[in-house]
């Protein structure tokens, strides 16, 4: 039950089906049509992993990955409130969580300013819809966070950007910890919290098809929540 | 992670900085566990997590080696003998640590921002377990302060470390 991620998420088994039925073709198409911010989580578009390869533009790359990631949990909590189907703590844990990651949301945002990739269309295959879901989804959204946050933070460059990052990464934490003891599972599993790495993250995030479409609102499909 | 031989001054004393800090937190555990006035779910916070600061005190240990510093002494008082102050305490000291490790991580070596991250943000987890366990929020703020040295040892001393 412990120490899981999204790899081993499966609600319902509605995302292993959604996998296998879509399976490759469809994360070739949206490798071919997505823009940048779905490129930041690992579509193989080459000019973001070039321009990556630039010291100036590095922390930039890193910054907007960390965007991608907070749009992705801030879309989350606010589908999940805007649904309504949590009560009592969970309700409320979605309410703080959501408005915190909308903050981070606009901090990178603020930081970025022109070279903030935009934010992607979300589809949370029902996971905001009812509590245990919701929950289960939370925790492995929020590990993940963490595990981002530590796998980027030493290749940071401007002390700025790392200060921001650290001060952001020990709150995405406290969230997990909060998630998991709502779910009922062990808030501290271990005594090291291990990083992941870009294309560990990026393979999970995928994994998960919750990124429905690119940055655009003219989307194949209606997506449950535009954000 | 390289060892403290290859460590410049300021990794350093912002690890042996941490360690105090480390050691802070496992002595309180300790004598909060061992002196048996908690119960349920504070008494199994308090075991899974001194076990955790220990492991935590042996990395920092390990990576300083002779340039490690020496254990201090404390006075936790009523912080390990009643729940309600044990509770405030070590939201209090949770909290301490994960300022601390934002504090040093923008002045330290690649090598040891490494590390430390792998700690902080287990910290940060106690820091909003212990909050859960008593109804309070978790998670108020939307970023984690970093805290100065001298803030740092300005929470120990009220926590009841002397140095």
């Amino acid at each position: 039950m412990d120490d899981f991620l999204f790899d081993r998420l499966d609600v319902d088994g509605a995302l292993a089906e959604s996998l296998a039925r879509t399976g490759l073709s469809r994360a070739a198409f949206l490798g071919a049509a997505l823009g940048s911010s779905t490129a930041l989580l690992g579509w193989p578009i080459e000019s973001a992993d070039a321009a990556a390869n630039s010291p100036a533009t590095n922390d930039v790359f890193i910054l907007n990955y960390a965007l991608v990631l907070e749009y992705l949990q801030a879309a989350f909590y606010t589908e999940a409130e805007r649904i309504g189907a949590l009560r009592g703590k969970n309700a409320r844990a979605a309410e703080v969580v959501g408005s915190v990651e909308r903050a981070h949301v606009e901090a990178f945002r603020g930081v970025l300013g022109r070279k903030a990739v935009k934010r992607p269309t979300f589809d949370f295959q029902g996971t905001t819809e009812n509590p245990k879901a919701f929950l289960k989804t939370a925790v492995a959204f929020e590990d993940l966070a963490v595990a981002a946050y530590k796998g980027q933070a030493p290749r940071i460059e401007s002390k700025s950007a790392l200060a921001a990052a650290l001060a952001i990464h020990s709150v995405e934490a406290r969230h997990a910890a909060w998630m998991r003891y709502l779910f009922g599972v062990d808030p501290a599993h271990a005594a090291f919290d291990q990083p992941q790495s870009r294309p560990e993250v990026t393979r999970v995030v995928r994994s998960t098809n919750f990124i429905s479409g690119p940055p655009s609102t003219k989307a194949d499909r209606s997506p449950r929540y535009m954000g | 992670m390289t060892e403290a031989a290859s460590f410049g001054e300021e990794d350093i004393r912002a690890l042996n900085l941490l360690l105090l800090v480390e050691y802070t937190q496992a002595a309180f555990y300790k004598e909060a566990v061992g002196r048996g006035a908690l119960k349920g779910k504070l008494l199994a916070y308090a075991k899974q997590v001194a076990a955790q600061e220990n492991e935590h005190l042996r990395f920092l240990k390990r990576l300083l080696k002779g340039e490690a510093r020496r254990k201090p002494s404390y006075a936790f008082g009523e912080a390990t003998r009643e729940p309600g102050a044990f509770v405030a305490a070590a939201a209090d000291v949770e909290d301490l640590a994960v300022g601390a490790y934002n504090g040093q991580g923008s002045n330290v070596s690649t090598d040891v921002l490494a590390g430390a991250a792998t700690i902080v943000s287990v910290e940060a987890r106690h820091a909003a377990w212990i909050r859960s366990i008593v109804g309070k929020l978790p998670a108020a703020e939307a970023t984690d302060r970093a805290l100065s040295s001298d803030e740092v040892l300005d929470g120990l001393s009220r926590l009841g470390v002397r140095r």
